[in-house]
């Protein structure tokens, strides 16, 4: 009771002083700009809008890199001992304009930054601006000049400009108009899968500028297991594998299948009615990892950056290095073949995702994420799994990176997706592009 | 409380009912309806739905399907009484007291009063003895829902007593509909029970699964042993060979001779991805599956159907229902046609073409059929359930009415994809209820009217919806009947949350117009008259009708035969054709009366079974055959193929022995073929020449001229192709040269690259030597731009010289002819998106471009073929081409065209074509929003929605830009196949008959005799993507039109349907050769009946 009326009283007294304060100089709106938790709050808004407007893996990639090397750009000239410049480490990049307006501040214009070019990469646009509003009248209520706020908008919006500019010569655009994949015949070709029969995603992805690899193929994985249905065959013993894994699925099985599931959008058919759920894609949950990582390490603002920027670099060259893979081999999917020659009832535990088998897209850049990570935060580094949560998936402990990683990788075949070819090899594929990364990648200069 | 909530709906539901009634009123159709009160008439039932757990749209597919009708007089008063289902209420049954006053008798009569989940009804006298009975439809079986079919025998005195156990039709699973009927023509009636599935696949699966019985779902076959003296049905599924399998969703079921052998058939409408089935009643007990024989492609989400003849050709046509808008908004955010990858995927596991819109099968001689309802514009009536055919205003012609209306719209994209989504973070199964609901409360709700079209003749309607008295509801079950005898046809209409619908006729031309109807009694061994067929003749019109009665969706209607007259003031006679084969013909029979006609013991027995002269048609041993590339792969928004051109073809005397040999070109990766023509009038295959090495080149037209001028015949083989770029090897064109007696060899010489459409040889300054037109057909990857085409003129050295450069479009066919009489020979040139353009030969290698002044400046259209000839016999040229036809989504009019934008939108180097067409009066864009938005990311973040796309009526709406803008602006005009009469002097249009413009035209050959032309036609295009589907209707045909242009004949060829024609080659006196794209080749004879 006592404490209670205590606190009030506090409670008061500091509004009082804030008001005092104000009436001289109100700047609890610099702590504000320190605090980490705002980056991680515009990285969060960024991935909800990425699963209500539907990326799909590859694509969602590109939407988390580009405004994280850009927020990281700002903060390297705010701590240029601390941090090297990107030019001439990611392909194209050029050094950005230094500020020249002095009252810019630098970890509000790395926010704002984000949010500008994340918005040109989303399509629900408002759902960005309204949260940068709020952002900036939260911190204008704890004193935010309003020089200091329009100098560091500025300043972002130069670097958003520099930054897209870089980014439209990565031939996205281009092709987005390039030919479709043609079904193929024969049994060994990848083939459009229920329920939706989608068209494959992104066939073209491998033409997309890579960042830190010299080329999309310069990690490619060895060729896929001869394609044979005869029995005691190695492909058809990989075959039964996935087949019988999901018949003979346990508990444990199960909650790993789901919780790497992470696809942007499942659709569900009821007869007439259809209903789609949709998540975090692979590169989110990684993202969603980053952030579980900076927190526990009580990452500052620029660190918090740092982490995400090369995660994301790390995330993006990945899902390149795999897609090219994938659109080579053509390899068919395990649903496709086991509908077709062993039980036309089987259902894979998840949505089997509409492009080729090999190499498992989640093994390749689960394995360059921890690898990445582990560069940043060691190796014996345990934590709690929380990013699924929103999704009605209970968190998972791990006790590394790279443990995780291997439980990615193995989910897929326990979700019915993938044979263990893929995953193996995706594995492999991933730990060479995650090195690579980590070795030609220098952000901090203390690392 | 339930309760209470259900009554409060309906409260607002009449409110809001109330206050539309301040729109202006309209004034009244030709066809009127008036709604009957429930105060007045008596009848009072709803379809009310309640909310349950384990029962609603999610749990239950079929949740929002709604009850049926049944009308037939059970107590033999003369007044038709009245049945209504009801899904989770007591069913009712009405007698009717006359002058549409009715009296609620369910529990007097004896029929069950719970909520079990009834679905279709039918009423029929089952044991023959002139009462009639009633058998329900019921899901049973399926989680909460306990229940099996009722079949309820008439006692007599207005009283039944449930005997579905005694008789052995007490099915339990998902029932929808059963049809009585006799299979086997023993004079018994038999039943055909149609159950749904509920299950939804993961995959289509592989068709083999039909042969896999279900004990719920699956149809079922029950034959009557009453011709045996037993009081029971028998199970004969399996020996009558129809599929009883889990595939198949019946919805839809009409049992009817279709191909008036004498035998019942059975059309089955199947929903989602299974095919309807057509059985066929083979004469023995059993049924042969033929709808991929007799129908091109059925309706996708068949939920009603409808067999009767539509056009008074005394052959019975076949409606059916499906679910697409005609609303444009509701149509840019529903769920379209799949895409073409589906439609392959669906191929390859075995299906047959579907569509998700209405289908009109027009019977052709009993063997076939041609879908007309995009022609008519009957293909879009939205979620549509009852269609019902009879002539509502007694003119003679039969209309059609339709009910739709769906409670809850689960197909609407926007929800599908932002607003369904299920937030996890809450889920647990024992919150499942709660996320459905909301599931449910968040799908959207629009009523729509029913619809009518009221048949004008020559195959148009004009729809109606509110002048014809019909008002926005959800109605699914309907039936029809003269209940006040007052000599209209009157409809019932049973509703979802609203009281059934009595809508009593009275159309104002009922008046002046007469009518006839019967009640027809069968004999002591044909007690039912159920398969019966009436002709009547009045007035020199000639009038069709079979009596059935289940027909429409869950419902049966009159048992009485009703024939508008229109003015005919009397009837010369009525044959009557009953089902154990023997005729009846009845004279003085009085107009606007009912009349009885009973069954004679000794009618003239008179089975004739349809001949089907198959000698008429024979195969030609060329086969051709397209490699697999899918255009639309490359090329996002491209509408129809490019690359399936051909096959080239032509018919000359290449040896010398004056027989006509025939060369034919190939596809990609087949070489050309030379038939040399023996004496005896076979063809012997050239094995010699050079052609035998190209088979990299697509043959797409060929011509035939004197490079040498040594007096015989070398070849000009065009190449074409969209699959490579232009200069590319594969699209080289090629010159052959004969030794005089046949043998080839190529010419080397350096040809042009590119997609050829069409080359015509001729002399055209009159040098002696053969000069060229090179029409080229695309420039490969570009839909939609105009490559360059080239007048060559031989400079007598063995070179040609350019004359004439010009994009003149996307070309098909041309050809050199004095059109304007100064003795030099013209061109006339024709393509898509282009108007059939005249370049006037100015006598010094120079050519003007005269489309304008000779009349043809709004001839924009899909053309395929010219041919110029004068047909009036009046010395001035006439012309006749070959169009898209009119079957087609597209609608065309000089006033309102299809557009084609061509242009960089997005400014990513590559061109995007952007069509809008005219959809039931607004402008919307061909592509899907999803289509669209693959080819210009850019849409995906201006249209965040499929609202917002919804509402898109241009290409400014769409891009921002002006349409005076854009790069180019391309359009169609006309899309029906024409002749152009006296062009350049006077020039007048006369469309080719309807029955010509069923499908596109691709190829023509003309033949005058006797003051009289005779256009022999091929046609139909496989190769339009499926959002605008395949033109399928009519293969070919031939039509005589004489000097006074009166058109005296039109026929059909006997050809395959479905065939992807190409070319028709006169090859004897009798014999023609229609060579096809991608299929084999025929040689037909045809008949001059």
């Amino acid at each position: 009771m006592k404490n209670k009326t205590i606190n009030k009283i506090f409670g008061l007294l500091t509004i009082l002083s804030f008001m005092l304060m104000g009436c001289t100089e109100n700047t609890a709106y610099k702590e504000q700009l320190k605090d980490p938790e705002l980056f991680h709050s515009a990285m969060q808004k960024l991935t909800d809008v990425m699963v209500h407007d539907i990326f799909s893996p590859p694509v969602a990639s590109r939407v988390y890199m580009y405004p994280s090397v850009a927020a990281y750009a700002i903060i390297q000239k705010a701590y240029p001992n601390k941090y090297n410049s990107l030019e001439g480490q990611l392909n194209g990049f050029t050094e950005i304009p230094d500020a020249t307006d002095k009252n810019v501040d630098y970890h509000l214009a790395a926010l704002h930054t984000f949010c500008v070019v994340g918005k040109e990469l989303i399509f629900s646009e408002d759902k960005m601006t309204e949260f940068q509003e709020d952002m900036y009248k939260s911190l204008q209520e704890s004193g935010l000049p309003k020089k200091v706020l329009n100098a560091s908008k500025a300043y972002g919006d130069e670097i958003a400009k520099h930054v897209l500019k870089w980014m439209d010569d990565d031939l996205y655009k281009q092709t987005r108009t390039y030919p479709k994949y043609t079904i193929k015949e024969e049994d060994k070709f990848w083939k459009p899968t229920p329920p939706d029969y989608m068209d494959g995603i992104e066939p073209h992805w491998d033409k997309i500028r890579t960042l830190v690899l010299k080329s999309a193929n310069q990690f490619p994985a060895k060729p896929p297991l001869e394609f044979n249905l005869t029995e005691g065959s190695p492909f058809q013993k990989q075959l039964m594998e996935v087949y019988e894994k999901v018949n003979g699925a346990n508990a444990e099985n199960t909650a790993i299948a789901s919780f790497w599931d992470c696809n942007p959008y499942v659709s569900h058919h009821q007869g007439h009615a259809m209903f789609a759920t949709k998540k975090i894609t692979p590169a989110g949950h990684w993202i969603g990892i980053t952030a579980i990582a900076a927190r526990q390490s009580n990452n500052t603002f620029d660190e918090t950056i740092n982490a995400y920027t090369n995660v994301s670099v790390a995330l993006f060259d990945a899902f390149i290095s795999c897609w090219n893979q994938k659109w080579i081999s053509l390899v068919v999917r395990p649903e496709t073949l086991i509908n077709q020659y062993i039980d036309e009832q089987w259902v894979p535990l998840l949505q089997t995702p509409p492009f080729p088998e090999y190499t498992s897209g989640h093994s390749v850049i689960s394995r360059a994420a921890a690898v990445t990570l582990t560069h940043l935060y060691g190796d014996n580094f345990s934590y709690i799994d929380t990013t699924e949560k929103e999704y009605g998936l209970p968190a998972r402990s791990f006790d590394s990176f790279i443990q995780a990683s291997e439980e990615a990788a193995i989910s897929r075949l326990y979700g019915g997706i993938h044979y263990m070819m893929a995953i193996e090899e995706g594995v492999n594929q991933g730990e060479k592009v995650g090195n690579y990364i980590v070795k030609n990648l220098h952000t901090s200069k203390n690392q | 409380m339930k309760q209470a909530f259900g009554l409060f709906f309906t409260l607002t539901l009449i409110v809001s009912g109330c206050s539309k009634k301040k729109e202006i009123p309209v004034e009244k159709a030709a066809i009127y309806f008036n709604p009957v009160s429930a105060d007045s008439s008596g009848i009072d039932f709803i379809n009310q739905l309640y909310h349950l757990d384990d029962l609603n749209i999610i749990e239950y597919l079929y949740y929002y399907n709604g009850g049926g009708v049944a009308i037939g007089d059970i107590n033999n008063d003369g007044l038709e009484d009245l049945y209504f289902t009801a899904n989770q209420t007591s069913d009712k049954l009405y007698l009717n007291l006359g002058n549409l006053k009715f009296k609620d008798i369910t529990k007097e009569a004896g029929i069950l009063t719970d909520s079990t989940w009834s679905t279709g009804v039918t009423m029929e006298d089952i044991n023959n003895d002139g009462l009639l009975d009633i058998y329900v439809c019921k899901v049973g079986n399926y989680k909460t829902l306990k229940a099996h079919n009722l079949l309820y025998i008439n006692k007599g005195n207005n009283t039944f007593v449930e005997s579905s156990s005694e008789y052995g039709l007490d099915f339990s699973g998902f029932s929808t509909q059963a049809s009585f009927f006799d299979y086997d023509n023993d004079g018994d009636m038999d039943v055909y029970l149609m159950n749904h599935a509920v299950h939804t696949p993961r995959g289509y699966g592989n068709i083999s699964r039909r042969q896999l019985k279900d004990s719920l779902s699956g149809d079922r076959l029950y034959e009557n042993k009453w011709d045996e003296g037993l009081v029971k049905f028998s199970d004969v599924t399996q020996a009558s060979g129809i599929y009883s399998s889990v595939l198949g969703y019946g919805l839809a079921l009409a049992t009817s001779d279709v191909n008036n052998d004498g035998f019942m058939d059975v059309y089955v409408g199947n929903d989602f991805h299974e095919n309807d089935y057509l059985y066929l009643n083979q004469g023995n007990k059993t049924f042969k599956e033929s709808s991929a024989d007799y129908l091109n492609h059925t309706s996708r989400f068949t939920m009603g159907v409808e067999i009767a003849d539509i056009n008074n050709d005394k052959t019975l046509d076949i409606f059916t229902l499906d679910m697409m808008p005609f609303d444009h908004e509701i149509f840019l955010k529903s769920g379209g046609e799949d895409s073409d990858k589906v439609s392959q995927i669906k191929k390859n596991f075995g299906f047959q073409t579907q569509y998700s819109r209405n289908t009109l099968q027009l019977n052709y001689n009993n063997r076939s059929f041609s879908d007309v309802a995009l022609m008519t514009n009957t293909y879009a009536t939205d979620w549509s359930w009852s269609v019902l055919i009879n002539d509502y205003d007694n003119d003679g012609l039969n209309d059609v009415y339709i009910t739709n209306g769906i409670y809850k719209r689960p197909n609407d994209l926007n929800y599908i994809n932002y607003l369904s989504n299920v937030d996890f973070s809450k889920y647990d199964r024992t919150k499942q209820d709660e996320i459905e609901r909301k599931l449910i409360e968040k799908m959207p709700t629009i009523n729509i009217s029913n619809i009518i079209f009221r048949n004008k003749g020559n195959l148009e309607f004009e729809k109606l919806t509110h002048q014809a008295g019909l008002e926005p509801s959800y109605s699914n079950g309907a039936a029809y009947s003269d209940l006040d005898n007052d000599g209209d046809v009157d409809l019932v209409v049973n509703n979802i949350n609203q009281k059934a619908l009595l809508l009593e006729n009275k159309s104002h031309s009922n008046k002046r117009h007469n009518y006839i109807s019967f009640t027809l009694k069968g004999d002591e061994k044909f007690k039912n008259p159920n398969g019966a067929k009436a002709y009547l003749y009045a007035d020199g019109h000639e009038y069709f009708k079979e009596l059935t009665v289940t027909r429409g969706f869950q419902s049966s209607s009159s048992h009485k035969l009703h024939f508008g007259l229109g003015n005919s003031e009397k009837v010369d006679s009525l044959k009557i054709v009953w089902l154990d084969g023997s005729t009846q013909t009845e004279n003085g029979l009085e107009v606007n009366k009912h009349q009885s006609i009973v069954k004679k013991p000794k009618g003239t027995i008179s089975i004739s079974p349809v001949a089907v002269n198959n000698s008429l048609l024979e195969r030609f041993p060329f086969f051709h055959t397209e490699n697999n590339y899918q255009d639309y792969d490359r090329e996002t928004l491209i509408p129809e193929k490019l690359s399936t051109e051909g096959p080239a073809s032509i018919q000359a005397d290449f040896n010398g022995d004056e027989l006509e040999d025939i060369f034919i070109g190939g596809a990609k990766y087949q070489s050309p073929s030379l038939y040399f023509k023996q004496s005896n009038g076979t063809y012997k295959k050239d094995e010699k020449s050079d052609f035998i090495k190209d088979i990299i080149y697509e043959d797409v037209d060929v011509a035939t001229f004197d490079y040498e001028n040594d007096g015989d015949l070398d070849l000009y083989v065009m190449s074409g192709g969209n699959d490579a770029v232009e200069n590319d090897q594969k699209l080289e064109d090629r010159i052959y040269l004969n030794n005089g007696k046949g043998h080839f060899k190529r010419l080397i010489s350096n040809l042009i690259k590119t997609n050829g459409g069409s080359v015509s040889s001729q002399d055209f300054d009159g040098d002696g030597f053969d000069d060229f037109f090179i029409g080229n057909r695309s420039i490969p990857g570009g839909y939609g731009l105009s490559p360059y085409s080239f007048i060559l003129k031989n400079n007598k050295k063995g070179e040609y010289n350019i004359v004439l450069k010009k994009r003149l479009g996307m070309i098909t066919d041309s050809k050199w002819v004095d059109i304007n009489n100064d003795k030099l020979l013209d061109l006339v040139v024709v393509g898509d998106w282009m108007p059939i353009t005249i370049l006037i030969n100015n006598g010094d290698a120079t050519f003007t471009d005269h489309t304008l002044n000779y009349g043809l400046e709004n001839t924009y259209g899909m053309w395929n073929v010219v041919k110029i000839l004068d047909i009036d016999g009046n010395g001035q040229k006439d012309i006749i081409a070959g169009n898209a036809g009119l079957n087609l989504k597209w609608k065309a009019s000089k006033e309102r065209p299809v557009k084609l934008f061509l242009d960089d939108f997005d400014k990513n180097g590559q061109l995007d074509p952007i069509i809008f067409y005219d959809f039931f009066g607004n402008y919307v864009p061909f592509a899907s929003k999803d289509k669209l938005a693959e080819q210009l990311p850019s849409l995906k973040k201006k249209f965040l929605n499929y609202s917002k796309f919804s509402k898109i009526n241009g290409i400014e709406d769409l891009t921002g830009m002006k349409e005076e803008n854009v790069l180019e602006v391309k359009k169609i005009t006309e899309l029906r196949s024409m002749i152009y009469l006296n062009v350049g002097i006077n020039t007048k249009e006369i469309p080719l008959p309807q029955e010509a413009q069923t499908s596109s035209v691709e190829d023509i050959y003309v033949e005058q005799k006797n003051n009289k032309t005779t256009i022999y036609y091929v046609g139909n295009f496989l190769d339009y993507t499926n959002e605008l589907g395949q033109s399928s209707s009519n293969s070919g045909g031939f039509l005589t039109i004489n000097k006074n242009l009166k058109w005296e004949s039109i026929k059909k060829l006997p050809l395959p349907e479905n065939l992807n024609a190409r070319k028709i080659i006169k090859i004897d006196e009798k014999r023609f050769l229609v060579i096809a794209n991608n299929d084999q080749s025929f040689s037909i004879e045809s008949i001059k009946e």
